[in-house]
């Protein structure tokens, strides 16, 4: 019951010492938010290298580029002959002024604009279905190449990989900066547990001369460790959208030409995690300072 | 109950020597000694700020110097600590002052709030629970120390040089309202080294010099004391 009672006072207790504070926190909170917004950064980078990497390992097409000397029976030939292929269910013939207009959409570029329509080769877009599995895909491929009309497939194999790579190199980025962010929470907390602990020292003897528990004592200063942890994840998750939101308009235009997809921001889950581990760090972080400063 | 009680801060300088004392409960005692006889360590020993080197201390039956630290809190929020220095968080109110000690119980706050009132009445500072702590005199900051030790009802008051800071009509003062929280069953030691209060009324004192405890059941009066210079001064004033 009065552990209970404790529970509910906790953050009472929490605040009356800490109204007269306000500057250490937001300090506090300003540096954390520092640590946050590098591994916040990270992050996005990898959600959206992940993003890309998903979009072409499932995107479930191929591209098959034509000789330019192929001649239009051959080519109809060939666009029966697959689509009567078991795992293909789409088959599109983008000639080279098809071609030419799908990518040069903007005349504003004039060394792209001034490029001729056989500057475009000719292809078939190859749309797959779901269950087809790689080894069918590139059975398919081998036989396409081996075609007299066809120059080359490309399966967006290599991109995959590539990405694949990327994102991994990418991971090991966000890990690397986690351990550094860490360090940065435990240190930026721990001088504040040492203000905070030498500012109110008049508190913590008198809580201990009235008979406070360790526990009881503890509480305000934990609870203001996660505050601040949790604030500094969730100012850094605000900066970083702030910025994406600014800078996302002028990109997404080349960003979806380029790759297939818009930009998008950190999932609400990512997000959400973030904090809890700014309010995690911070309270254990809080926890380990009084234990060693005031052994309380 | 104190057992042949030996303390030392330093190896070569030993605070109290095998000192043995009997209090009974709702006793008045004064404890006087000249500095450095070691009235604050044997109150800080009950309060178990401190740790015996050796003997025992008896307090509700159980032996203080025994206890495990997690027993602790509940040994002071038995007694009710006042010192020369106050002891207040100045950036807090009155009220939140002396409702500290009852918050660390778990008291719900209604009830926290009518024992508050009541503490604050006893001591003369009826309705000024808003005020804060930094903003009163010595005489009312030394009251709110009051006010907050007796909020619990303790059974053991201890008062470390509690006039040391006031002007002799305002320790009177004090004295007095330490008289009437004893009047209420409470047991107090008081620990002075001011000659004059020890005067105003008889009562058991016990002067602490060389490490041990010298029992006078009902007062100096006119009994002479062997104590140093510091101490002497006090008596010629």
């Amino acid at each position: 019951m009065t552990s209970e009672r404790y529970g509910v006072r906790a953050p009472m207790r929490a605040w009356r010492p800490g109204r007269g504070d306000m500057r250490v926190h937001v300090q506090s909170i300003f540096s954390l938010a520092v640590a946050f917004v590098c591994l916040a950064a990270s992050l996005l980078v990898v959600t959206n290298l992940s993003a890309v990497r998903d979009r072409w390992s499932h995107a479930g097409r191929a591209t098959v580029y034509l000789r330019d000397g192929a001649g239009d029976q051959e080519v109809v030939d060939l666009v029966r002959a697959l689509e009567q292929t078991q795992g293909i269910k789409r088959v599109r013939h983008v000639t080279s002024v098809e071609a030419r207009r799908e990518v040069v959409t903007d005349e504003s570029d004039a060394a792209l604009a001034s490029l001729p329509p056989s500057a475009f080769p000719a292809s078939l877009e190859l749309g797959f279905t779901d269950d087809i599995g790689d080894g069918d895909l590139q059975s398919i491929a081998l036989k396409l190449r081996a075609l007299p009309a066809v120059e080359t497939v490309e399966t967006y194999q290599r991109w995959t990989e590539r990405l694949s790579s990327l994102l991994g190199g990418g991971v090991t980025a966000s890990a690397a900066l986690a351990v550094v962010v860490m360090c940065a929470v435990f240190s930026v907390i721990s001088s504040t547990m040492r203000l905070l602990l030498s500012r109110r020292s008049i508190e913590v003897e008198v809580l201990k001369l009235v008979g406070a528990t360790n526990a009881f004592v503890r509480r305000p200063f934990v609870i203001e460790g996660a505050m601040q942890g949790a604030a500094g994840a969730g100012g850094a998750i605000a900066l970083l959208g702030a910025l994406f939101l600014l800078v996302r308009g002028r990109f997404d235009h080349e960003l979806a030409n380029l790759l297939g997809l818009t930009p998008s921001f950190l999932p609400w889950t990512v997000s959400l995690g973030l904090v809890l581990l700014g309010g995690a760090l911070g309270a254990t972080t809080a926890l380990v300072s009084l234990r060693k400063m005031a052994a309380i | 109950m104190f057992e042949d009680v030996h303390k030392a801060y330093r190896q070569d300088q030993p605070v109290l020597r095998g000192m043995s004392l009997v209090i009974e409960r709702g006793e008045f005692v004064f404890i006087t000694g000249s500095s450095g006889s070691g009235k604050s360590t044997l109150l800080r020993l009950v309060h178990r700020t401190d740790q015996v080197d050796d003997g025992r201390i008896l307090f509700l039956g159980r032996d203080i110097s025994r206890l495990r630290e997690e027993s602790i809190p509940a040994l002071r929020r038995n007694i009710g600590y006042v010192f020369q220095d106050f002891k207040l968080v100045p950036s807090w109110t009155v009220f939140d002052n002396v409702a500290v000690a009852l918050e660390v119980v778990g008291l719900p706050p209604r009830l926290v709030r009518s024992r508050v009132a009541e503490s604050l009445e006893r001591v003369g500072l009826a309705g000024r629970g808003d005020e804060l702590a930094k903003r009163l005199s010595g005489g009312e900051q030394q009251r709110v120390a009051i006010a907050r030790a007796i909020v619990g009802e303790p059974a053991l008051i201890l008062a470390d040089e509690p006039t040391g800071n006031l002007d002799p009509q305002l320790a009177f003062d004090i004295l007095g309202l330490f008289e009437d929280i004893h009047e209420t069953g409470a047991t107090v030691l008081f620990a002075t080294h001011d000659r004059t209060l020890l005067d105003v009324r008889p009562r058991r004192v016990v002067v602490l010099d060389e490490g041990k405890a010298t029992d006078v059941p009902h007062g100096l009066g006119d009994e002479p004391m062997d104590l140093d210079a510091d101490m002497a001064l006090n008596l010629v004033a």
